[in-house]
């Protein structure tokens, strides 16, 4: 008789043991704050662009119109500052001059206070009194062809543009103003173009626009010349006047 | 290994030698199956209670923590609808402050460009007017010029016409100063044309 008691024990035991892990736990209070961390809200690529003082993106505020007042007329071309004071521009826009303005893309002046070009390319270095708004950087190195171009610039003596197009490829200067190969893109350009910055995807500098060719490509000095023309201090002599 | 005899055997024909005197029943006793029935009852049913009333408190916590979360959620949900519509308002206030800014850097940029313009203009009236000036002071030069070789020539002819008078040689000499000085005057002319033609 007792065995069989203990088993139905020990099974009624083992039952409520069993059941008891069934049976829901009690619940847990509930915690004092479930706002969850979430990350700080960051702009896109689009609208980073005009985190500037002013509403203009920084290829914008970097480009200046140079007014070339000659001795036999005047013409305008364009340019961009390497540094706080310094812009750079093609030697042809500064060339014969017996004065030149400086305007950023918000109208205000800058005085120039010295100008030099270089012997062996289509590039002019001018100093400025004032400090410009904005400097971009120069690329590491030159596109390959299909690369994204943009160009930044006052063609036609006009208002502030900016045009896009592709790197083409390379070609031997046919206007025989630089050593070595320039740029071939389809950014739209015109007259008054001369010395706009031509810009990669990220903003830096790839280039000087100089030229026009007759199937509306745009020549530009790469910034391989141009890293070679400003790291040789005697590339560039000083403007002489008209 | 005793096996365990039910309780209804006592019913039964079988002698036993203990058991009374045939013909006499022995009295019925609660057979230990029973008790044991009786304590395993107990033991279910005081399990019982106690499940049921754990399971009280649980469902009480639990109807408890859900309204709270419930609460919570509310508020949240409050708070949600708050910010929503405050949203709503700083989105449209930023759309509109965008479109502001838009037409302010255009705008910036017209009157950037008009300046510009007005700029040339003013370069290239301020050529104009030295070209002018350039202009009308060669002209000066050239009438004065002209007017002092018609007198000259005049003063020649006078001379020439009291020939006896004077020495064929200083006639000579005045001759040809007279011819120098119109020459003069003739290429500052010449020059002035080639300026009024570009």
């Amino acid at each position: 008789m007792r065995a069989p008691v203990r088993g139905a024990l020990a099974a009624a035991g083992v039952a409520v043991v069993a059941a008891c892990g069934t049976l829901p736990d009690m619940p847990p209070s509930v915690p004092a704050d479930i706002v969850p961390s979430v990350a700080a809200p960051s702009l896109d690529a689009a609208e980073s662009g005009r985190l500037s003082p002013d509403g203009f993106d920084a290829v914008q505020r970097m480009a200046v119109r140079i007014r070339n007042v000659g001795c036999e007329g005047l013409s305008t071309g364009s340019g961009f500052a390497l540094d706080a004071t310094t812009l750079i521009t093609n030697r042809h826009v500064v060339a014969d001059s017996e004065s030149l303005q400086v305007n950023t893309y918000d109208g205000r002046d800058i005085d120039v206070s010295a100008a030099s070009t270089a012997t062996l390319a289509d590039l002019a270095v001018v100093r400025t009194e004032d400090e410009l708004p904005s400097s971009p950087e120069l690329a590491e190195a030159d596109p390959e062809p299909g690369a994204r171009v943009s160009v930044v610039g006052y063609p036609s003596g006009g208002r502030l543009t900016v045009t896009a197009g592709e790197v083409i490829g390379t070609t031997t200067d046919p206007l025989n103003e630089n050593l070595g190969e320039v740029l071939v893109t389809d950014a739209p350009v015109e007259p008054g173009s001369s010395g706009s910055a031509a810009l990669d995807e990220s903003g830096r500098v790839i280039g000087v626009v100089y030229a026009k060719t007759t199937d509306g490509r745009s020549l530009v000095v790469p910034q391989s010349t141009l890293r070679e023309m400003l790291d040789d201090t005697s590339a560039f002599t000083p403007l002489p006047a008209c | 290994m005793t096996s365990p005899t039910p309780s209804w055997e006592a019913a039964g024909p079988v002698h036993r030698p203990e058991d009374p005197a045939p013909g006499r029943r022995a009295p019925r006793r609660p057979g230990r199956g029973a008790r044991v029935t009786a304590v395993v009852l107990g033991i279910a049913l005081i399990v019982t209670l106690a499940t049921a009333g754990y399971l009280w408190q649980t469902t009480t916590a639990w109807e408890d923590h859900a309204a709270e979360w419930e609460s919570e959620a509310q508020r949240y949900a409050d708070e949600v609808a708050a910010l929503q519509v405050e949203l709503d308002g700083v989105t449209a206030e930023l759309v509109a402050a965008r479109e502001q800014l838009d037409t302010a850097t255009e705008r910036i940029t017209e009157l950037a460009d008009e300046k510009a313009q007005l700029g040339d203009e003013n370069v290239a009236s301020q050529q104009y007017l030295d070209y002018q000036r350039r202009v009308s002071e060669a002209a000066g030069v050239v009438a004065t010029a002209l007017e002092q070789c018609t007198q000259a020539q005049f003063q020649l002819i006078g001379y020439l016409e009291n020939r006896e008078a004077y020495d064929p040689a200083d006639l000579d000499r005045f001759g040809d100063d007279v011819q120098a000085l119109c020459n003069e005057a003739g290429e500052a002319n010449e020059q002035l044309q080639q300026e009024l033609a570009q």
